[in-house]
């Protein structure tokens, strides 16, 4: 598959993609912020024809304190189940978090999940290197709490 | 504020209220709504005709949620002082509320007028004009803001957007070449500057000054003044190539460093070979091709381009590397491999022999995941091929292996759509989903599945598992997500079970996700110049402009029109009582979630409304969606008009999308009926030219002679002589339309499509006996003619479109014809089938019924 920077042209599809793989969806508009703001952050996967098979929307922390390290966020990263075990969320997210450290000096990338999400924990842990930094009780709309993973990008 | 005009004396106000006023527009400003409000009223306590209190009065009423009364205050304020830029600006910006952009630039013109350097309301209008793509008369505005505030950087880039959206890139690069040179202080690794530096770049590309572009992107790089690394690698790859500079290849190079996953970037790579042949090619490619496991894509392009015993050695490895990972796209990703007769060979003899390696009882090497995914590759070989009983077989001794992968009954279900049974493949689908439950794909997968085989109610309890609770349905939530794909499912499945109401107000809530889309660019075009990512911006305009030319988008127009045309051609369909029968139940829980859902959406409303009186909070001027007062979309089936609304909304495609046939058929088929037969012509003529031979233009043809000789008289001249050559150049008039529709017959004989298309002009146009007409229809069981179940569903319906008594039949040989498929057995089979479809996910998993369950009570409350 063909991993490459996302394109505004992209946005149906990965707005399409995120809608049939996570119960987490947002409306264009939100898309379309991402890519107006950091257009170099977020990257897809497509196969042969040009179809959205798997994406990273990603952002850098806009509310930092003083003091604080600039720090990217992934908004939404996901695969289409028959494109697994291609990598190609490691992958995605390599591109990404160089983006992230090579544009905005970003110290590490965030980002949240379900609690009860263990397929998608264990992805983040496991395949992408990232640990949990703490619970945020009730992030989730419908009261569920999310744990929030943290991976530096010190090397 | 005015320089120009004096201030008129029923304007002015004494100094203590003038004072009042300044703090109303500070309020509003700030958005305190509520504090805004009272120093109103204490104004119009002594001048209660103060137009442009009365107007800030209502607008701050507007953005509590009172948007009615607001807008009668803003239309009484207009009317007390229609010459102050205040009470203008304010409409203007209702108007922009209401997405009326037309009308609110009229409004923001009319505020420059009396305010000609009034810098908000020249940024608002900018806006407006590009919303509206009027391009001259933004250069005209932005020029205006950088004449009045020439230290803002972003009002140079503006000028410059603008000159480029309008054409002239000219004078674009003149602006920001000016704009650098006076450019100081900058801070290190500035992002913006930075932008702004591939925006310059981008324009001396665009202006085709490759060498400068080069040079000036160097430069930069160097300096460290553009700091986005893949930008500038991508930019210097693709000038060097354009330049023909032998550096390009290396350019290439670091790219695929960068990513090697990326086609694109060996592509450009393959380009700089000067040997442009096959083993060139592949010396090329073969130091990257160290291990699959690092990257795929040299290995899949390799395999594109080697052949013969090149490709055997490559393809090999390929092939057990995936299938021992287990990798389930395998098959999608090798398929336009099989174009190659002999490639498709090497592939599957390859996989026969890892399955024979695997069954011969001495062999330990292979492992029996391998295996399982070698017997999924194969079966999808042999679907591909047409070859459905081989591929159910080959997936059943998979199954009998390992029964617990989703994949497996994932592929059965698409083996059984193939073969024309959609509930068997909708119970296959639920097979898989319930393997594992967490997922949202095998979910989307089983509620399309269960869409496509009729049940609109199974299906959205099942997407229900994974929409949001507070919803008023899932299919709320799925709209409100702008989910095309669900919105597209269930159209369809109304519109083949012939609901042409519910089926047309999907098709238009799709046509609304769209028209989100499109305003959804609005905010951007004060954004991006503010964040100056102008590169991004120009393509985020050049896809708005294409939107309608989306594959989803136009279909939705083409089915809207098709429903239109059937309903305008027999007025009893938009009559409840014409449906058919046997949905009736699903239809009226439809109608009763419509009303439901919008019986919630009002409630909001008025919630919110009602929040807003206590909260004073911010409701913003965005006015809500309008109620839905038509559910059900029978006002929208009957209404008048309905012939019009598809013609307009046809309109943009025959300029978008000019290649694709079906428009100028809906054209032809709206126009025909609208009189406008100069139009029709055209679309026929257009029709013709992209493929003459095709079924559906046959029918059309015949119609069209068929109307103009009916006619009385042909209209005046010139129309009436371009009307007649048309129609003898398609049918001479030494042709009568039987001998046509008999010679047409003749040329397709094979094409069940084609004998579909001469039935119908025989039953509709020539008025040929029914028993003529079957026989015609007949002719599609003969041997020799190509009949798929798709055509053979078509037939049926047009057989039960005349009554005629041999549909049973027709739909027998069908179901003998197609051993597999469901969709030939009679109702009554067909009602027991559907039954079975979600028969194991009541046994095996109890959340399933309660979830519907609980769907179910929430319907009784």
């Amino acid at each position: 598959m063909n991993v490459r920077p996302m394109r505004v042209e992209d946005v149906i599809d990965m707005q399409a993609c995120n809608l049939q793989n996570l119960p987490e969806n947002y409306t264009m508009k939100y898309y379309l912020y991402h890519a107006m703001t950091w257009p170099s952050l977020s990257y897809v996967a497509e196969d042969h024809k040009g179809r959205i098979v798997g994406y990273i929307l990603a952002k850098m922390e806009e509310d930092i304190n003083e003091g604080e390290q600039p720090h990217g966020h992934v908004t939404s990263i996901s695969v289409l189940r028959s494109y697994r075990r291609l990598g190609l969320a490691k992958k995605l997210m390599i591109q990404s978090q160089e983006a992230m450290a090579s544009i905005f000096h970003a110290a590490y990338v965030s980002l949240h999940v379900r609690k009860s999400n263990r397929a998608a924990l264990s992805l983040y842990k496991d395949t992408l290197g990232f640990s949990v930094k703490g619970v945020e009780k009730k992030y989730y709309a419908d009261g569920e709490d999310a744990y929030s993973m943290h991976l530096s990008l010190k090397s | 504020m005015s320089k120009q005009l004096p201030v008129p004396p029923k304007r002015a106000l004494p100094s203590k209220e003038a004072t009042l006023f300044k703090d109303l527009l500070a309020l509003y400003e700030t958005r305190q709504l509520k504090k805004g409000l009272k120093t109103a009223d204490q104004i119009l306590k002594k001048f209660p005709e103060h137009g442009e209190t009365v107007c800030m009065r209502g607008l701050v009423l507007t953005h509590m949620g009172k948007r009615e009364e607001g807008l009668e205050l803003v239309k009484k304020g207009m009317r007390l002082d229609l010459t102050s830029h205040i009470c203008w600006h304010v409409f203007g910006l209702i108007q922009k509320g209401e997405k009326n952009y037309e009308e609110a630039l009229k409004s923001y013109t009319q505020a420059l007028r009396f305010d000609k350097d009034n810098l908000n309301i020249l940024r608002d209008a900018a806006q407006l004009q590009t919303q509206l793509r009027l391009f001259d008369s933004l250069v005209e505005t932005r020029y205006a803001l950088l004449r009045l505030r020439p230290n803002l950087r972003q009002n140079w880039i503006a000028l410059a957007v603008a000159y480029h959206l309008n054409g002239n890139l000219t004078e674009a690069k003149k602006i920001v070449d000016h704009y650098q040179k006076f450019l100081k202080n900058l801070l290190d690794y500035d992002v913006e500057q930075s932008e702004i530096l591939l925006y310059h770049v981008r324009i001396l590309e665009e202006l085709g000054d490759f060498k400068e572009a080069l040079s000036l992107l160097d430069k930069k790089a160097k300096e460290r003044a553009i700091v986005d690394r893949t930008a500038i690698m991508e930019a210097r790859a693709r000038i060097l190539q354009r330049l023909e500079n032998d550096e390009a290849k290396n350019a290439w190079h670091n790219l695929i460093e960068r990513n090697p996953d990326c086609y694109a970037y060996y592509r450009g790579y393959l380009s700089c070979q000067i040997d442009h042949d096959q083993s060139a090619a592949l010396q090329m490619l073969q130091p990257f091709l160290s291990q699959i496991s690092n990257a795929r894509a040299p290995w899949r392009l390799a395999l594109d381009i080697a052949v013969g015993n090149d490709f055997e050695e490559l393809v090999k490895p390929y092939l057990i590397s995936s299938l021992e990972k287990g990798i389930p796209s395998l098959f999608a990703d090798i398929k336009s491999l099989y174009k190659d007769e002999s490639k498709r060979q090497t592939i599957a003899s390859i996989c026969e022999e890892l399955i024979t390696q695997h069954t011969e009882p001495a062999s330990k090497s292979a492992e029996p995941t391998t295996y399982l995914w070698t017997l999924y590759l194969m079966a999808q070989h042999h679907s591909y091929l047409g070859q459905h009983e081989q591929a159910l077989t080959t997936l059943d001794t998979a199954l009998t292996h390992t029964p617990t992968l989703p994949e497996l009954h994932m592929f059965k279900a698409r083996v059984l759509k193939r073969s024309g049974d959609p509930l068997g493949a909708a119970r296959s689908m639920n097979d898989a989903r319930l393997l594992d439950g967490q997922d949202r794909f095998l979910n989307t997968k089983c509620g399309k599945y269960l869409l496509r085989a009729g049940m609109v109610d199974e299906a959205e309890s099942i997407f229900g598992l994974f929409t949001k609770k507070d919803a008023s349905s899932p299919a709320a939530d799925l709209e409100d997500m702008q989910s095309l794909l669900f919105l597209s499912e269930l159209a369809d499945c109304y519109h083949r079970c012939g609901k042409l109401n519910l089926a047309l107000k999907k098709y238009m809530a799709i046509q609304k996700v769209f028209n989100e889309y499109e305003d959804d660019q609005y905010d951007f075009h004060g954004y991006n110049l503010r964040k100056f990512t102008i590169n991004v911006y120009l393509n985020l305009l050049r896809w708005e402009n294409q939107l309608k030319s989306h594959p989803v988008y136009v279909r939705s127009v083409l089915k809207t029109v098709q429903i239109s045309v059937a309903v305008h051609d027999m007025p009893s369909l938009a009559d409840p009582a014409s449906q058919a029968p046997r949905l009736s139940d699903e239809e009226k829980k439809a109608k009763k979630k419509a009303k439901k859902a919008a019986q919630k959406t009002q409630d909001e409303a008025k919630k919110g409304m009602l929040g807003s009186q206590t909260s004073h909070e911010d409701r913003g001027l965005d006015a809500p969606p309008p109620k839905d007062d038509d559910p059900d979309g029978y006002k929208l089936l009957k209404s008048p008009d309905i012939l019009d609304r598809a013609a307009k909304l046809l309109d943009p495609l025959l300029t978008g999308v000019q290649d694709n046939i079906d428009v100028w058929f809906a054209l032809y088929d709206v126009s025909i009926r609208r009189r406008k037969l100069l139009q029709a012509a055209r679309a026929l003529q257009n029709a013709q030219r992209l493929d003459s031979s095709h079924p559906d233009i046959h029918f059309r043809i015949v119609h069209f002679k068929s109307t103009i000789s009916s006619l009385p008289q042909l209209p005046q001249e010139p129309v009436g002589s371009i009307i007649s050559e048309t129609v003898n150049l398609i049918i001479p008039d030494t042709v009568s339309p039987e001998t046509y529709n008999s010679q047409y017959l003749q040329r397709y004989p094979s094409s069940a499509t084609s004998i579909l298309s001469v039935a119908k002009v025989a039953a509709q146009i020539l008025q040929v006996p029914q028993g003529e007409v079957e026989k015609i229809a007949f002719g599609a069981l003969d041997e020799g003619v190509l009949l798929d179940i798709q055509s053979a569903q078509d037939i049926l319906a047009f057989l039960r479109s005349i009554s005629s008594q041999r549909f049973d039949d027709f739909r027998n040989s069908c179901d003998a014809k197609f051993p597999l498929s469901t969709v030939f057995k009679a109702a009554e089979e067909q009602a027991r089938y559907r039954q079975q479809v979600l028969v194991a996910g009541i046994q095996e998993t109890p959340e399933v019924d309660g979830t519907s369950g609980s769907a179910a009570d929430a319907e009784k409350s």
